[in-house]
């Protein structure tokens, strides 16, 4: 099965099962879990389903190409369903089933999987799914998000897309993956995985992004005072993303880091409070 | 005579948790039964990654029957001239659901009452039972728990579903909309057909036959066959890891094991490194040759039999070789710069706000580790290894490794410290430093690393202390509570004839130009919190809470406190001794007036009693001399709060310090002490003063006397 054929697949297998099938969006993320169709869908009560390719950057897990599991960029396929149906670890075994693995006859596991993300202000409870010892999803259960009590409960299902193709096609590196007929993943990221762990690690220039992340970070502020949420929303991912590069590039002392973590969470809960607040009649809305 | 089975069914719980929730299911069915009146013959309980279970046998058709007395309004307002129930008597009886005619009237204390006599008991078990179990589900302890879908229910993992049957009958249980049934599931991929079940007895033997071993002992014992199954025909034996074995186990509800290999030429890694990476990442067992190194291979325990394994073998091998390649990455990368160059790095990470940078905690360290190590007496090869280790304690933080693998913190000191040929003794030193990592965890192995490892702690207490930041109730987020029962443990082990009192004041010594000021006050309290740790430790060990405080008395070294806590503890129960302890309680009263050190002028006694007790002390002192020594020999240093044997029939010179008891008791019975003549009067107190001082170096031993109080 060809890397772009287990995207279909899977998209098509979750847009019958009632899913949104969402275009990758377009501000660097460090996981699907960032995406406005998941962090801020997934509060309120409104019911909600969305799939889709959610390509993502962790500017810290480069390895210029050596490393055949560990990217600086790479593709998870990101599930949200909310409320979580009761035979939602079923249904993901299903999804298995439609890319041609036969859950019989592999060691299949959920593994405990304790998630958190301190610059969402958000967590949850679920696994690791692991596959005969490889981690290829990770399955959580949202209880909170932004710092809000998540009501009803979101599920995130996000495939490690790279390694589950890895194993049906039988190579030893990611980009040894056939993308599409003749075309390897290589071929499409393997110049710009090197180049960018090279900026990552050695050529982020820290003062610019220091700046950067004051100004996205005032930037935010600002626009939610319009209760310009989606905008603000952008603002608060390129500031995790300026903060990420600063953390690549070595220069954060633990408490520094410390300090831009709980900045860039303020920024994200205030944008859930904003979301989730009741509508203000404002003057001038007609 | 019925039985029980009562199941709940989850998605796969954390390993952790299968334990811990068999165990609590086990506690509150068992408390439900005996509140509820129902008398049982047994309780089993079961557990896998998929379900808490628990089978009761020989319950009765209903809960026992027995009277109860309610008592009502008082008889003067109970009744209405005509002496019918007055309406306060009959809302009574109604509220109970009796006729209002059948009160009677019966006399207590506090005067006329009414009262009724209520049959309770009697109910259907079938009855009784199913709402207690729903709440049993609601209310299961837990340390994390969690919700999902749009309910409310609050547990470890989402429940699937129930099982309640009380011999071939369906409960009613309904937790929160979740409705019992009999129906349980087996394996998730071996049988995955729902499986009616007729019988509570027919519970394990059913889900075996669909691949569960619902029995955790059954699963061990199965998992232990099967990885010494895997592990023989290759000549080598699984590394024994009780911690990996309870995890992995709770892993499976049916354990198969894989064996698989790795490239041989990870094993230029040291041994921690890779038994760090298979078992932490991967949950696998290491397997060892039997010259105790490790080989080429693990086995991974999988839950499932398949047709053909060579694919899962294939993906646990991929996986371990991603894993091990990051680590030879970091092996190598690390190797690249010297500890010391790493050391640099330390400057970077924060210990605490306040208290600065882990360089700076370094810095302290290195500046009172000498000192205390030629107080503690290390011999001058040690001291030298000392010396050697303390620049870079602490730089291992600094490596690839160690931030990806926290866990090797110390052994990656002591390994990249012999790859740059540090002498092996420092490097051991760096390796020992940070032990004990847990509480009960290994301790210190070579005198050096201990010396360290006592200054970090108490830098650590006394900088928190400092800072204000002490522990409060069971919240100890800094983990102090762990690093002074550390501190006890390697105090007591390595028998150093230090008073804590000094070691605190030369470890104060490191913030002498600090932001933070380590105070007499915070000195003081950092010693009373170890004390209080060294109490907690020894009362594991069975010594009683007074026994600790009478041997802490004075400031002790911490063993020596730790040796007169055993013996006071054994001998207080002892009349003979108790009977001491009450007279010395007397003598130091009133020895306290008296200044310590000034010796009792005989020239200055008028009666017998006096001269006689004064003779009697320096075979009393010559007793407590080699009460101490035999003390010394019975315990020489042991791992305190892990328990130690003491036998106090072995002590010699208990009958020396006893031969005191005889004299002081006829002087304090027939000697005024406080006589007009102050000549006499001091005189007199001196001499209490000269017996209290003779008995106290083992410990303030009037405050053992309470255990018997």
């Amino acid at each position: 099965m060809q890397f772009q054929d287990i995207t279909l697949t899977l998209d098509r297998f979750w847009s019958d099962r009632g899913c949104v099938i969402a275009p990758p969006f377009d501000t660097e993320v460090g996981a699907g879990t960032f995406y406005p169709t998941t962090f801020l869908r997934a509060l309120g009560g409104e019911p909600w389903r969305v799939a889709g390719l959610a390509p993502s950057r962790r500017p810290a897990d480069g390895r210029y190409g050596d490393n055949p599991y560990r990217f600086q960029y790479f593709y998870q396929y990101q599930v949200l369903l909310k409320p979580s149906p009761a035979d939602v670890q079923d249904v993901y075994l299903e999804s298995l089933g439609a890319l041609g693995i036969d859950v019989t006859q592999h060691d299949i596991r959920f593994v405990e999987d304790n998630w958190e993300s301190p610059t969402l202000g958000a967590w949850g409870l679920g696994w690791e799914v692991w596959m005969d010892g490889m981690e290829i999803t990770q399955f959580t259960y949202f209880q909170q998000v932004g710092g809000m009590d998540c009501k009803p409960v979101s599920v995130e299902l996000t495939y490690g897309l790279e390694r589950i193709a890895m194993y049906l096609q039988g190579v030893q590196h990611a980009f040894d993956l056939e993308v599409a007929p003749g075309v390897t993943m290589g071929d499409l990221r393997r110049d710009f995985e090197v180049q960018h762990s090279r900026y990552n690690f050695e050529m982020v220039n820290a003062d610019l992004q220091r700046t950067l992340f004051d100004a996205f970070e005032q930037e935010v502020v600002r626009l939610l005072d319009e209760r310009l949420i989606h905008p603000a929303y952008e603002f608060v991912l390129k500031a995790s993303h300026a903060f990420n590069l600063l953390d690549a590039r070595g220069v954060l002392s633990h408490s520094e880091r410390q300090g831009y973590v709980q900045r860039v969470r303020r920024l994200a809960e205030s944008c859930a409070a904003a979301y989730v607040a009741p509508q203000d009649t404002k003057e001038g809305d007609a | 005579m019925p039985d029980l089975l009562f199941e709940i069914g989850t998605e796969e719980l954390p390993s952790w948790y299968v334990d811990q929730g068999r165990e609590a299911l086990h506690e509150r069915v068992t408390a439900l039964l005996e509140d509820a009146g129902l008398p049982y013959a047994q309780v089993t309980s079961f557990a896998t990654p998929r379900r808490l279970a628990v089978r009761v046998t020989g319950l009765p058709e209903a809960t026992e029957r027995t009277t109860v007395k309610r008592r009502g309004p008082s008889a003067k307002v109970a009744f209405e001239a005509d002496g019918s129930p007055s309406k306060a008597a009959a809302g009574f009886a109604r509220g109970l659901g009796v006729d209002p005619n059948a009160l009677r009237v019966e006399t207590t204390e506090r005067g006329d009452y009414v009262v009724v006599e209520l049959e309770v008991g009697g109910e259907p078990t079938a009855e009784v039972l199913p709402e207690r179990l729903a709440e049993v589900v609601r209310s299961l302890p837990a340390p994390r728990k969690m919700r999902w879908g749009s309910g409310e229910l609050a547990f470890v993992r989402p429940v699937s579903w129930l099982v309640a049957l009380l011999d071939d009958t369906v409960l009613p249980v309904d937790v929160d909309g979740l409705k019992a049934d009999r129906v349980t599931r087996g394996h998730r991929f071996m049988a995955p057909d729902p499986i009616a079940l007729d019988h509570p007895g027919a519970y394990e033997d059913r889900l075996r036959d669909a691949f569960v071993l619902a029995s955790p002992q059954e699963r061990r014992d199965r998992l232990r066959e099967a990885l010494a199954g895997a592990a023989a025909p290759e000549g080598l034996t699984p590394v024994e890891d009780d911690e990996l074995l309870a995890e992995v186990v709770n892993l499976v509800e049916w354990p198969v094991a894989i064996l698989g290999r790795f490239d041989a030429r990870y094993l230029a890694l040291p041994d921690e490194v890779l038994s760090t990476v298979m078992i932490h990442h991967q949950r696998y067992v290491p397997l060892q040759a039997p010259t105790g190194e490790l080989a080429d291979r693990f086995v991974g325990i999988s839950n499932t039999v398949v047709g053909d394994a060579s694919a899962v073998r294939a993906g646990y091998e991929a996986v371990l070789d991603g894993r091990l390649y990051d680590a030879r990455f970091f092996w190598d990368s690390d190797r690249s710069q010297t500890l010391a160059q790493h050391a640099w790095g330390l400057a970077g990470i924060a210990f605490q706000k306040g208290l600065g940078t882990v360089e700076d905690k370094v810095a302290r360290v290195r500046a009172v580790a000498p000192l205390v190590g030629q107080s503690v007496g290390l011999d001058e090869k040690t001291m030298a290894a000392l010396q050697s280790a303390l620049p870079l304690f602490k730089a291992d933080l600094a490596t690839g490794m160690v931030d990806e693998l926290p866990e090797l913190e110390g052994v990656m000191g002591r390994s990249y410290a012999l790859e740059e040929g540090l002498s092996p003794a420092a490097a051991q030193a760096l390796e020992d430093a940070v032990l004990p990592k847990v509480s009960g965890g290994a301790l210190p192995a070579g005198d050096a690393g201990a010396v360290v490892s006592v200054c970090d702690r108490l830098d650590t207490l006394l900088g928190f202390f400092a800072l204000g930041k002490r522990p409060s109730g069971s919240a100890d987020p800094f983990g102090l509570r762990r690093a002074a029962n550390g501190l006890a443990r390697v105090l007591t082990a390595n028998a150093w004839d230090v008073s804590l009192r000094d070691l605190v004041a030369m470890v104060a010594e490191g913030y002498a130009d600090a932001d933070v000021v380590a105070s007499e006050d915070v000195r003081l309290e950092v010693e009373r919190f170890v004390w209080d740790r060294v109490a907690s430790l020894l009362g594991d060990e069975g010594v009683g809470v007074t026994a600790v405080r009478a041997a802490t008395a004075g400031a002790p070294p911490v063993v020596l406190a730790a040796r007169r806590a055993h013996l006071l503890d054994a001998v207080s129960a002892t009349p003979a001794f108790e009977a001491l302890q009450a007279l010395y309680k007397r003598a130091a009263n009133l020895g306290s007036q008296a200044p310590s050190g000034v010796a009792p002028d005989p020239s200055r006694f008028t009666e017998e009693e006096e001269a006689a007790l004064l003779r009697s002390l320096p075979a009393a002192a010559d007793g407590v001399e080699t009460v101490i020594a035999s003390l010394q020999r019975l315990l020489p240093g042991w791992d305190v709060g892990q328990g130690v044997a003491f036998d106090w029939t072995k002590v010699d010179g208990l009958d020396a310090v006893l031969s005191v008891k005889e004299p002081l008791d006829r002087y304090l019975d027939d000697v005024l002490v406080m006589v007009d003549d102050p000549k006499v009067r001091e005189n007199r107190l001196a001499l209490l003063r000269a017996v209290s001082d003779t008995l106290s170096a083992l410990g303030a031993i009037d405050e053992a006397l309470a255990t018997s109080a």
